[in-house]
């Protein structure tokens, strides 16, 4: 019980933390949209346009970072190598009795990982997938800026950068 | 035309955040302004889309993070690039470089 408890606190934990990193950039913008002049509600709702979807991208994040995590890991190494264990007494047991050891460990760890991936699945993790790239090249400032002096596009220059 | 707007390949924001991340670490602000500063503007990435993309990158080992105090004296989470980073970095600059130098053969061809 308090196991899983201590996973639902981590969660929170790992959302709050989030949470904090992306609140940070977005009072970034909106004191930027102040600078320039802004009203504080208009800053606070162009702050909010460029930045994008909000509680989209923080799904997002809490979904990477959990899957990520050392436990996770650890235990879908541990499944794997319960399955191949299972396997092997499967294969080199002679009495009904290994073999039904065997075919225990397979269900087992089979059962596990699937349960870890359902418990990986989100509904960010369907919606995350980017039609198009988050990056645009912009047309309509001047156009010739896309080219430098020295010829280079702006993703050039960004590398080539010193 | 006015408002018109290329989608830019996958993959190209990380290697402009690796290259930004290579001097020194930085926050996700810090990044976003770096980069819209070094193009005048010309290439635009929304803010938060930036987010996803280093939490994928910090899962495969390219940066680490680390909560620390920013210009302004609030906590704020710094990204620096790994050895695994920097090597994707170079592998990735040098691709691009090579498809880049294609592209421009083939246009200058015709």
């Amino acid at each position: 019980m308090k196991a899983v408890l201590s996973v639902f606190k981590r969660r929170r934990e790992l959302e709050r933390e989030v949470e904090e990193e992306l609140g940070f950039h977005l009072e970034l913008l909106r004191r930027e949209h102040v600078r320039q002049g802004m009203s504080p509600d208009e800053a606070n709702a162009a702050a909010r346009t460029r930045f994008g979807d909000m509680e989209q991208i923080k799904k997002q994040c809490v979904a990477i970072s959990r899957r990520s995590r050392p436990l996770t890991r650890a235990l879908k190494f541990f499944f794997i190598l319960m399955f191949l264990a299972g396997v092997l007494v499967r294969v080199f047991a002679v009495e009904l009795h290994f073999t039904r050891v065997g075919d225990m460990l397979i269900m087992v760890s089979v059962l596990g990982q699937l349960l870890l991936y359902a418990r990986s699945l989100s509904p960010a993790t369907f919606l995350s997938k980017q039609t198009q790239s988050p990056l645009r090249l912009i047309h309509d400032k001047a156009p010739t800026a896309a080219f430098d002096e020295r010829q280079r596009t702006p993703v050039e220059r960004v590398i080539s950068e010193e | 035309m006015a408002n018109s707007r290329t989608d830019l390949m996958q993959g190209t924001l990380e290697l402009l955040i690796l290259k930004t991340l290579a001097r020194e670490s930085m926050h996700g602000y810090g990044i976003v302004q770096r980069i819209h500063e070094t193009t005048d503007d010309l290439l635009k990435i929304e803010d938060g889309s930036l987010y996803p993309a280093l939490y994928r990158m910090e899962e495969r080992g390219w940066v680490a993070s680390k909560w620390g105090l920013s210009e302004n004296n609030r906590r704020a989470k710094f990204y620096k690039l790994t050895v695994a980073g920097r090597k994707q970095l170079d592998a990735e600059c040098a691709n691009w470089q090579r498809v880049s130098q294609a592209i421009t053969r083939i246009l200058q061809t015709a």
